[in-house]
């Protein structure tokens, strides 16, 4: 995938989003358990249907592997304690993802796996690799967004706001490295295009 | 588990193990379900932001977590309304708590409105008595670090309780606007969490667990 484009053409992520083509089996998703929160029996929600399911925890999951991918590529330019966020990052990106790949197999699908290579662009210093991961960043807050509703169970939409959150902490903390306002907004909402 | 009278919220590392002592009764409570009765909490006296949450996730109706929501929201307003008008902060420190008070006034106003559009009625306002209803202790800060540390209490206490409606909330324009408050006070929490220097994203899931 072109990720430039991706991040640019609001139509292309939500097509992104919305692309099907895994089987499923039914079963359960108990993402929480993914997530290390013992609980409860999943809420009714508006649609119980665990291949709808499936079929957006992997859409997700590949926005998570993408940032994965997105922050080992820039590491080589970070320096000192913007490495060390950098890293935390990387680890917090494959911990959704890990999540994400145990509730789709509880879900009874199957979790797409990285891609061998990203159209990345050119990342020649810290700065463009902080620029770099804010958009990623805003990208997967408004996919999830986008997303959360159609989540069949109650315990999965509660997980996707606890990474659509998580992702705006790391948004607030790369734009303060950058020097810029930190909270601009009372919503956060991502960015689209 | 030992009760604790109340949680005062003030500086140094003796707030902080209190702190997380308290965290680990909540989290102890929460785990088993609460289902040991209103009793155990009651005599326990853990600080009422359990009881708020509890509100928040028992609402079975968007209307009924809505109002949980504005007046929760109402709070945040009036606690760093307080926080400002306390003397405490530096210059700096003071406009990202108005930055902070002026979000929440959007939240409240985003859930007022669409309460509104459901039919539903508003919460009566709530008052500075509130307050200590889900965080106990802003009135005995005597520092910037001590309003930074009550702050971080309190946006926990709302993340968790988004975090929980999530569960139950049905209508979709809801459940978005939820997530993006959420994830909101979420990024209040890095800047508080820098001002007092803690791990500003300690985990990967911000759910308002410590």
């Amino acid at each position: 995938m072109d990720i430039d484009r991706f991040l640019r053409d609001p139509l292309s992520r939500r097509r992104f989003f919305h692309m099907s083509g895994v089987s499923v089996a039914g079963g359960s998703a108990m993402f929480l358990a993914a997530c290390g929160d013992d609980t409860k029996t999943a809420a009714t929600g508006p649609d119980e249907s665990d291949d709808a399911d499936v079929e957006i925890l992997n859409s997700a999951l590949d926005l998570e592997l993408m940032a994965v991918a997105a922050y080992k590529a820039g590491a080589g330019q970070l320096k000192g304690s913007v490495l060390k966020v950098g890293k935390l990052f990387l680890e917090q990106e494959q911990e959704h993802a890990d999540g994400l790949a145990t509730a789709i197999k509880d879900a009874g699908g199957r979790p797409n796996r990285a891609k061998k290579s990203y159209d990345f662009p050119e990342l020649k210093s810290q700065t463009d690799v902080l620029k770099f991961a804010v958009d990623l960043e805003n990208t997967a807050i408004a996919a999830y967004i986008d997303a959360l509703p159609k989540l069949g169970k109650g315990d999965l939409r509660a997980t996707a706001a606890a990474i659509v959150s998580n992702e705006a902490e790391h948004v607030a903390v790369l734009l303060g490295a950058l020097g810029e306002e930190q909270v601009p907004e009372a919503f956060v909402v991502g960015r689209a295009a | 588990m030992a009760p604790h009278g109340r949680i005062r919220i003030a500086d140094g590392p003796a707030d902080t193990a209190q702190i997380a002592e308290f965290e680990r009764d909540r989290r102890d409570l929460l785990r088993r379900g609460l289902g040991l009765g209103g009793a155990v909490i009651a005599a326990s006296s853990i600080p009422l932001l359990l009881s708020v949450r509890n509100a928040f996730a028992a609402s079975s109706e968007d209307g009924e977590i809505l109002g949980s929501a504005i007046h929760l929201e109402q709070v945040a307003v009036l606690a760093y309304g307080a926080a400002i008008g306390s003397g405490l902060l530096s210059a700096g420190f003071e406009k990202v708590a108005r930055r902070f008070r002026d979000h929440e006034q959007e939240h409240a106003d985003a859930l007022t409105t669409a309460l509104a559009d459901l039919g539903g009625t508003p919460p009566a306002k709530a008052t500075a008595k509130d307050i200590d209803a889900v965080v106990k202790g802003l009135g005995d800060v005597k520092s910037q670090k001590g309003v930074a540390n009550f702050a971080i209490e309190l946006e926990m206490a709302a993340v968790a309780a988004y975090y929980d409606a999530h569960r139950k909330l049905v209508d979709a324009k809801l459940l978005q606007t939820g997530a993006s408050i959420m994830a909101n006070e979420a990024q209040h929490l890095v800047v508080l969490r820098q001002a007092v220097k803690r791990d500003p994203v300690p985990n990967a899931f911000e759910t308002g667990e410590a």
